[in-house]
């Protein structure tokens, strides 16, 4: 079970920030391969359903790791999507998960934001590295959690 | 594999509805979309043919608050059914912490549920999943067209491992909310464990 403590979130969001505000973009989400959002940014630019756009995200690596392993088992390491006035830079960390920026093109490039991934990248593939330690240690769900007393009825009309 | 954040104080799961082609496993997630609050619910995202058959995979990001100070977000996904996506099928299953099993109780279409069920037993084996241990439910749908199997046989068939199971009519919510409701009961039990 994967879990992020206060101080591995905000070391994450930091880190995050920092690329985002060096690279000029709008966005930069830590996802996973299921397709769940592990970290973000603090970029007020983005408006979209990040939960969404993470499950997505995962879904559209996954279909072209799939391509790429129909070409001869290539190994997929970087994507990069382009609409009108946005692009979408995807790089494989630790082969578990996923960093992605969104900018504005009249705003960044994608030399700017490979450049600045790479200064980012060891660091941040240190930390992960860390916190997947720190939460293996951890055997059981710490107590502050009760999540048996979830009422399910309230959630429908 | 659920997914804990202390800071924003949110859990995440992924529950997946499998089952073989037009059993309904969309038509499951989208009564539950269509009749949950809106305050609890993300957009859902279909990703289908022309045709409304599911493509890639159809997604409801689901939330629920206030447990104790901590949110709790289920992922449910689908899964194509058809034959030809099993590619898909296998991606989707990726950090799965629970699944419903949508079985169509339709006499001729008995093949193709034996045929999905195996395909996920591979599928979980590849991902070093032990289906003895993760969370899992079946749904008999479709329990209101004629020439449906027996419920002890699609039982006795499927459900080889004495699971929660439920019968359907997922077009009219009947069975929808009950399936639902045992697969996140027991996806936060494991959680807790």
């Amino acid at each position: 079970m994967l879990s992020l403590r206060p101080e591995e979130n905000e070391r994450l969001k930091e880190l995050l920030t920092n690329l985002n505000n060096e690279s000029k973009a709008k966005i930069v989400l830590l996802i996973d391969k299921s397709g769940q959002l592990i970290s973000r940014s603090d970029s007020p630019a983005f408006s979209s359903d990040d939960v969404t756009f993470a499950s997505l995200t995962a879904g559209n690596v996954a279909a072209s790791e799939a391509l790429s392993k129909l070409l001869g088992d290539k190994n997929l390491s970087h994507m990069f999507t382009e609409t009108e006035e946005e692009g979408i830079y995807m790089i494989l960390i630790a082969d578990k998960y996923i960093l992605v920026s969104i900018f504005d093109k009249k705003v960044s490039n994608l030399g700017i934001v490979r450049v600045k991934i790479k200064k980012y990248y060891s660091e941040l593939e240190r930390i992960l590295r860390e916190i997947e330690k720190r939460a293996e240690e951890e055997s059981s769900i710490p107590t502050e959690i009760d999540v048996e007393d979830i009422d399910l009825d309230t959630l429908f009309e | 594999m659920p997914f804990i954040n202390f800071a924003t104080k949110e859990i995440n799961c992924k529950i997946v509805y499998y089952g073989p082609g037009l059993s309904g496993k969309t038509t499951n997630i989208k009564w539950i979309y269509d009749h949950i609050k809106p305050e609890n619910k993300g957009e859902m995202i279909t990703l289908a043919t022309e045709t409304e058959r599911t493509l890639f995979f159809d997604f409801v990001p689901i939330e629920v608050s206030n447990v104790r100070g901590f949110k709790v977000r289920f992922h449910l996904y689908t899964t194509p059914g058809q034959i030809i996506y099993q590619a898909s099928r296998k991606l989707i299953l990726k950090g799965v912490d629970g699944i419903v099993f949508v079985a169509d109780s339709q006499e001729e279409r008995h093949d193709a549920n034996l045929d999905t069920l195996d395909d996920m037993l591979e599928n979980l084996k590849d991902y070093e999943i032990n289906i003895e241990e993760i969370p899992l439910v079946f749904q008999y749908n479709k329990r209101d067209l004629p020439n449906v199997l027996s419920v002890e046989k699609l039982r006795a068939d499927l459900n080889r491992w004495g699971r929660p199971d439920f019968e359907a009519i997922a077009t009219k919510g009947v069975g929808v909310l009950e399936t639902f409701k045992e697969i996140t009961r027991q996806v936060l039990k494991k959680i807790k464990s």
